[in-house]
């Protein structure tokens, strides 16, 4: 069984080899290569190259596209800043105020050369890896993006205080996110990775997550033609995962580690694969022994649920990680042996 | 219901302007220069702990917090009146992002709320290197400097205010605090990055703030 079988069959509920395993290692592949991160993070060639070394050390069941949200931010015109050990992030936000949003342009995500380099990272990924392992597209849902334009307290303040200026920011974001995951997926992403802030239950009231973005994913998941995977964003989502439940095109909840993955699946039912294991950004701070033994763990928890992903929860497995906690998860995964229906 | 509770009704609720009237209505009663000590402190006290306690409280609800409390503290300076009254303020604290870490609702929110307790805070913003912090303390006579950072590869860049206090000499007099997601999310972080001590949540910065003050207090009169 190959990487696409193995998640293709987790989808549909069938016998499986072992588990399929998803560590996020969007950025580890520039450590594999020795990239420079405002190369790797530029160029669709470097990307898809490291991405091809994660592949071939680590041999995950799923491949990431660029984990770099603000490079989208980049293309509204905010100001990134790049690091030497880890993904970009705003520096300055493209506009201060809502009242700013009108004298945006909006990129187009067929020109836009922030926007080219995901679409052609994702492109070079599928041509190498196609019917081999899956490529999740990761892209911050229409609820986040106006956060990566404007920084998440004005985007904040907007959702809180200004009802009229929200409505007016997301009748113009969700066509645009609309039309950048299709083309995402016309590109060869296999499935679409949504981190939702703003319907996280640190972050929103039941009310807003209900009120505003549950109604907001709605629409703009309705209009997507390939299936999404709802990811907690590096904080726990249990309380608002029935909120979540039931969204068009999504098949798949990522869950935190402080989740319960028993009382996940009672919410979501018995047909969404659930996605759930070590916290990533932790996992360099972990023995080996450690990884493997959390790992174990979540997998006697699941030993029943045969549509059931582990992975590394929260933002990308970071560069100084060591290598063989990397593997202690396929590791576990394998001694684990098979799934029966 | 008491005041107290009324305004953590609306700040849970969302209502901003409500809470604002609310305290408005008590200050024309009772004045804007008791507002802060009788009123709004002791509110932000429970809500803190409600935060820290309980899982249903959000970062949205604690902004609106913040808001209404820097809505408060404008109004009060507005009107050239001390915050607490007769009372000096308790004294200069330092915070900002670390070098490299561009998040600032966080600070933003533990600057509003250490105001509100009568700290004056001096708020370096984004991205400081570990020298500015320190040069600042000294320059202001901060015993407290907080640093804010949001992911682990930010956070371990924090052992490098704690190698600049040490390296200066001022190991003890000047206390470290370290917080964000990171820190609450990974057990033992703040340690590991030299951190004196830390918070779960914007609100718990005061009370971590004079908790280290005193101990800045204690350590030099040992000495």
């Amino acid at each position: 069984m190959n990487s696409m079988e193995r998640v293709l069959t987790t989808l549909a509920g069938k016998p499986l080899d072992r588990r399929a395993v998803a560590p996020v290692l969007s950025l580890y592949g520039a450590r594999l290569t020795n990239c420079p991160l405002e190369q790797y993070y530029t160029d669709p060639v470097a990307y898809a190259r490291g991405q091809s070394a994660v592949r071939e050390t680590f041999q995950p069941d799923v491949l990431f596209s660029p984990f770099a949200f603000a490079s989208i931010g980049a293309a509204f015109g905010s100001e990134v800043h790049f690091f030497a050990n880890q993904a970009p992030n705003i520096r300055r936000p493209a506009i201060q105020s809502a009242e700013d949003w009108d004298k945006l342009v909006l990129p187009d995500p067929d020109t836009h050369p922030r926007l080219l380099f995901f679409r052609e990272a994702i492109r070079r990924m599928a041509a190498e890896h196609q019917g081999q392992v899956p490529i999740a597209a990761v892209l911050p849902p229409p609820i986040d993006l106006p956060a990566l334009i404007m920084g998440i307290e004005t985007w904040l303040e907007t959702v809180l205080f200004d009802a009229g200026g929200t409505q007016r920011i997301m009748d113009q974001v969700v066509p645009f996110f609309v039309r950048l995951a299709n083309s995402l997926l016309a590109d060869g992403a296999t499935f679409i990775v949504l981190p939702c802030a703003f319907a996280s239950p640190t972050i929103v009231t039941r009310e807003i997550a209900a009120a505003f973005a549950r109604p907001a994913l709605e629409e703009a998941l309705a209009q997507l033609k390939g299936p999404v995977v709802l990811h907690h964003i590096g904080a726990p989502i249990l309380r608002h995962l029935d909120l979540l439940t039931g969204l068009p095109s999504t098949v798949a909840f990522a869950l935190d580690h402080q989740d319960n993955l028993s009382q996940a699946r009672r919410v979501v039912g018995p047909a969404a694969v659930l996605f759930g294991g070590p916290n990533g950004p932790n996992l360099g701070r972990m023995t080996r022994a450690q990884v493997e033994s959390e790992c174990r763990a979540v997998l006697e928890n699941r030993r029943h649920d045969i549509h059931f992903v582990l992975f590394t929860s929260g933002a990308d497995v970071p560069l100084d990680t060591p290598p063989e906690n990397i593997h202690a998860m396929r590791e576990a995964a394998e001694s684990f042996g098979g799934i029966d229906a | 219901m008491d005041i107290q509770q009324s305004l953590i009704e609306r700040i849970h609720l969302g209502d901003r302007v409500g809470a604002n009237a609310l305290l408005d209505a008590w200050a024309s009663e009772h004045g804007y220069e008791c507002l802060l000590a009788e009123v709004l402190d002791p509110a932000l006290i429970l809500i803190g702990e409600e935060w820290s306690s309980s899982e249903t409280f959000t970062l949205a609800q604690a902004y609106v917090a913040a808001k209404v409390t820097q809505d408060m503290l404008d109004k009060i300076s507005a009107r050239r009146i001390s915050s607490f009254g007769e009372l000096p303020p308790k004294g200069s604290v330092v915070i900002g992002n670390i070098e490299g870490d561009f998040h600032a609702l966080g600070r933003r929110m533990v600057g509003t709320f250490l105001r509100a307790e009568g700290w004056i805070v001096h708020d370096l913003g984004n991205d400081v290197p570990a020298a500015i912090f320190v040069d600042k303390a000294q320059e202001v006579g901060a015993r407290v400097i907080g640093v804010s950072a949001m992911m682990m590869t930010t956070a371990r860049n924090v052992r490098r205010v704690r190698e600049e206090i040490d390296r200066r000499g001022l190991t003890g007099k000047i206390q470290l605090a370290a917080g964000g997601a990171v820190f609450r999310v990974c057990p033992g972080l703040a340690e590991e990055v030299g951190a004196d001590g830390t918070a779960s949540d914007a609100l718990g910065a005061a009370g971590l703030f004079e908790r280290l003050w005193k101990r800045s207090v204690s350590k030099e009169s040992d000495a």
